[in-house]
């Protein structure tokens, strides 16, 4: 299978992954959304579990492959000022403080980028400034702070400080409508693109909430007869192709979106266990399916520690299950380095691509 | 038949068939009718499955628990309590009991889940079917050591099992076939799995190994050839034996009490009558369940079965928790709900045995009676819970009420409850002691929703609430 994705003059190349399963330290616990902050860091929020275990932000230095370092952990579970409950939502505002939502608090809190926390702001219910389920987050030029507000199905606008700003969106399907929206991004001319899950769509507003346009519709992908359930609901591999070809643009519970500096467009169909790219005007391109195969840096160390681990990897006659994003629910564009970098949720790491800017035919005669 | 005789008819119906019903549900059904509401419920395609995206949604750590509870229970506790198809659930929870598999063994729940999805999804179906799928399950040839089944070294932990526990029931097969069965069965096993390290649970698969098969000849209840894994399934099918052992499964698990599976050869049927003509169903269907569950839920014997099955903890766990509502969401604290009928004694996903759960009054201990009357009465005191606040405003719509009309209204809307005149007696003389009860006011709804509540924690006390 292919490291190199070729489409419609674009070339994304696999380049590594991060992390693994752990539930504190050098790992992941069901990342949910994340954000890369000004200096290149990312913040990843991670769900956890009703052990209470693996709730928190990490905060991760990224750089070449290899290079990374795990640099903080904060809003981990638990009651009061800088705990959580269900951590969700993450973003990051020009001085590098970072905002969290909490799903079951209703609550937004604020860190400064080390993670000590500085305050904490919002409250129950579906009045102006009161918060339902809040997701996703992102931080506007004017490091107001748009909140999906996913149970009233809207956005709310805040400034820092909590201060209720505007609202967008209403519960439905119509245009500028939402059912359980998840994931959010601003693209450099502050439009606004939410992932609206339940209606199987990304949704592109203006920086002032206008409707503008919305992208793929629902379907899931053609499995092939023979085909191996990773997990009972996907993905599925198999070394035959479906019967039928998949439809371009299909999403199933699209749960982020990013935006290059070409305007192209990311988005996490989660359902469908694939990244699905999209030009500006929202044709669909291709599709990134997760390559994996080699083993991430503190994926190895856990391998390595393992010799009985490391004998049954050497078993499996099929390691293709193990390259694939399983319910991938955040995705990241870098704009530094042209890195696509996408939280595959299941598998607990960071999976990387790069787009490549000069990208020749490989030599065919090797 | 009265309003009342068609409301309890329905309540037994849905209390059996699936985990009970509200009031206003039993209402809607009773005028749908009772063979309408059988047909609705052997059809599940008609109503909407769970939304399994909902629970990753909130919950993601649901899909690939591992083996550490709770999140396999949250998983499966979500589908048995959101649910709109309470059949099809109710047979996934019998098959898990006949075909039980546990995680102390497979240390895995993301397999067990994947079990339960095949019995959620065949469970009406063909029999035979549903064998030749749970022979080539790699959870269950784990479970019974299939894997460890060779062409030179035959294990017979699968073989027998699949005679006595999951077919045939003892005394209807010899040691001889036992051994025969096993070889055929050699070389099904499953390819090495990925490893939980780094990235977490992946699923084994099916294999195959022909070169571990025994190919030799075989004799086995009655038939010789070269027989593989499917030729035996075939001839279990064929025997006598095999219809009533399942039909006694399904009589135990939807009727009333049967001993435990070991005694069977031993102690007759409650009701050999029915159990005859379900075989016969069983049989003239080949095998399709679907028609035997027609025909025992539209039975006679099936519609005077009321109280004769104690409840099991998921029942008990289950049904309390769709009655009080509020849990469409699987919410911080789902996983010690879905945890309820272990302390119980019915440790969902795994079972204590291959032989699954003794059923009846072996559920009753003192500590599990207490935990079953602590859950239930905790959840029916709750008033924030839209399902008690429902029987509540019941209550309030009936006006003033006396003592005795107190314990009526509320042994009738939480079964209706049958109960023996001692215990109605003991229940009104509570009730004698908190006066009549008006809701003419604020703080007089407050009290007279405070003791309905507590009335309805004194029935769930009861010996009469355990039974089904």
């Amino acid at each position: 299978m292919p490291l190199t994705t070729v489409s419609n003059g674009r070339t994304y190349d696999w380049s590594y992954a991060i992390g693994r399963a752990a539930a504190t330290g050098t790992g992941f616990n069901y990342p949910q959304t994340m954000c890369l902050g000004n200096d290149g860091d990312i913040f990843v929020a991670n769900r956890g579990n009703e052990n209470n275990f693996g709730q928190r932000v990490n905060r991760l230095k990224l750089g070449a492959p290899g290079d990374e370092e795990l640099l903080a952990e904060f809003f981990t579970w638990g009651e009061g000022d800088g705990k959580s409950q269900w951590p969700f939502g993450v973003a990051v505002d020009s001085l590098n403080n970072v905002y969290v939502s909490d799903e079951w608090t209703n609550a937004i809190s604020v860190f400064h980028g080390n993670g000590t926390f500085i305050r904490k702001w919002g409250r129950a219910g579906s009045g102006d400034g009161e918060l339902l389920r809040p997701a996703g987050l992102a931080c506007d030029k004017d490091d107001n702070v748009i909140v999906v507000d996913s149970g009233n199905n809207r956005l709310q606008v805040f400034t820092g400080e909590g201060k209720f700003l505007a609202k967008y969106g209403k519960a439905g399907s119509g245009d500028g409508e939402f059912n359980q929206p998840w994931g959010i991004t601003l693209d450099t001319a502050g439009n606004i693109y939410v992932a609206d899950w339940k209606n199987h769509r990304i949704q592109k507003l203006s920086s002032d909430g206008t409707f503008l346009m919305k992208i793929g519709e629902y379907g899931t992908v053609p499995v092939a007869s023979d085909a191996f359930a990773v997990t009972y609901l996907g993905p599925h591999v198999s070394t035959t192709p479906p019967a039928e070809y998949p439809k371009a643009g299909l999403l199933n519970h699209p749960t982020d979106v990013a935006v290059d500096s070409d305007g192209d467009i990311y988005i996490a169909d989660w359902g469908n266990h694939r990244i699905s790219i999209f030009d500006a005007r929202g044709r669909p391109l291709t599709n990134l399916m997760g390559d994996a195969q080699v083993m991430s840096k503190w994926g190895q160390q856990s391998i390595d520690a393992n010799p009985d681990m490391m004998k049954a990897l050497r078993r499996v006659r099929n390691l293709e299950p193990q390259w694939r994003f399983c319910f991938p629910t955040a995705v990241d564009f870098n704009p530094k380095t042209d890195e696509i970098i996408i939280a595959d949720s299941q598998r607990n790491r960071l999976q990387i691509y790069r787009k490549v800017r000069d990208y020749v035919d490989f030599q065919a005669n090797l | 038949m009265a309003n009342h005789d068609n409301i309890a008819l329905m309540a037994h119906l849905m209390r059996r068939a699936g985990f009970g019903a509200s009031r206003d549900e039993l209402e809607a059904r009773a005028a749908k009718g009772y063979e309408a509401t059988v047909e609705e419920l052997l059809n599940p395609e008609s109503q909407p499955p769970v939304d399994p995206y909902e629970l990753l949604r909130y919950q993601p750590a649901a899909l690939l628990p591992g083996g550490q509870p709770p999140m396999g229970n949250v998983n499966y506790m979500y589908y048995l309590v959101t649910t709109k198809r309470p059949l099809e659930e109710k047979m996934a929870l019998f098959w898990h009991h006949v075909f039980a598999t546990g995680n102390s063994k497979v240390d895995n729940y993301d397999q067990l889940l994947e079990q339960i999805e095949i019995f959620r999804n065949n469970g009406m179906g063909n029999y035979r079917d549903l064998l030749l799928k749970m022979a080539r399950n790699p959870t269950m040839i784990f479970w019974l050591d299939n894997n460890q089944n060779h062409g030179s070294a035959v294990n017979e932990n699968w073989g027998r099992e699949l005679l006595e526990l999951f077919s045939l029931g003892a005394g209807n097969y010899t040691e001889t076939d036992v051994r025969e069965a096993s070889r055929a069965f050699t070389g099904w096993t499953f390819e090495t799995k990925i490893p939980r390290l780094p990235y977490g649970r992946f699923p084994w698969k099916f294999e195959y190994r022909p070169e571990d098969h025994d190919d030799g000849v075989k004799e086995f209840l009655g038939h010789r050839g070269h027989l593989n894994g499917e030729d035996i399934i075939d001839i279990v099918v064929q025997q006598p034996a095999c219809a009533r052992f399942i039909c006694r499964h399904l009589y135990n698990f939807f009727v009333a009490d049967e001993p435990q599976v070991p005694a069977w050869s031993l102690e007759p049927p409650r009701d050999p009558e029915a159990l005859d003509a379900m075989a016969k169903t069983l049989r003239e269907s080949n095998y399709e369940i679907r028609p035997v569950l027609r025909m025992l839920f539209n039975s006679d014997f099936f519609k005077n079965a009321r109280n004769k099955h104690l409840k099991s903890p998921a029942e008990v766990v289950v049904g309390t928790l769709r009655l009080v509502g509020g849990y469409d969401i699987p919410k911080p604290g789902y996983g010690e709900l879905s945890m309820q009928p272990s302390y119980m004694g019915q440790d969902l996903l795994n079972p204590p045995s291959v032989e699954g759960w003794h059923t009846g009054s072996e559920w009753i201990n003192s500590g599990s009676l207490m935990a079953r009357i602590n859950f239930v009465a905790e959840q029916l005191g709750n008033q924030s819970l839209p399902g008690v606040r429902a029987i509540i405003e019941r209550l309030k719509a009936k006006g003033t009420l006396a003592p005795d009309q107190l314990v009526s209204e509320c042994l009738d809307l939480l079964g209706p409850v049958e109960v023996r005149p001692e215990t109605r007696t003991e229940l009104t003389d509570q009730a004698k002691q908190w006066g009549q009860l008006s809701w003419d006011s604020n703080p007089n709804a407050q009290t007279a929703a405070k003791r309905a509540t507590e009335m309805m924690q004194l029935i769930v006390a009861t010996r009469e609430y355990q039974f089904a």
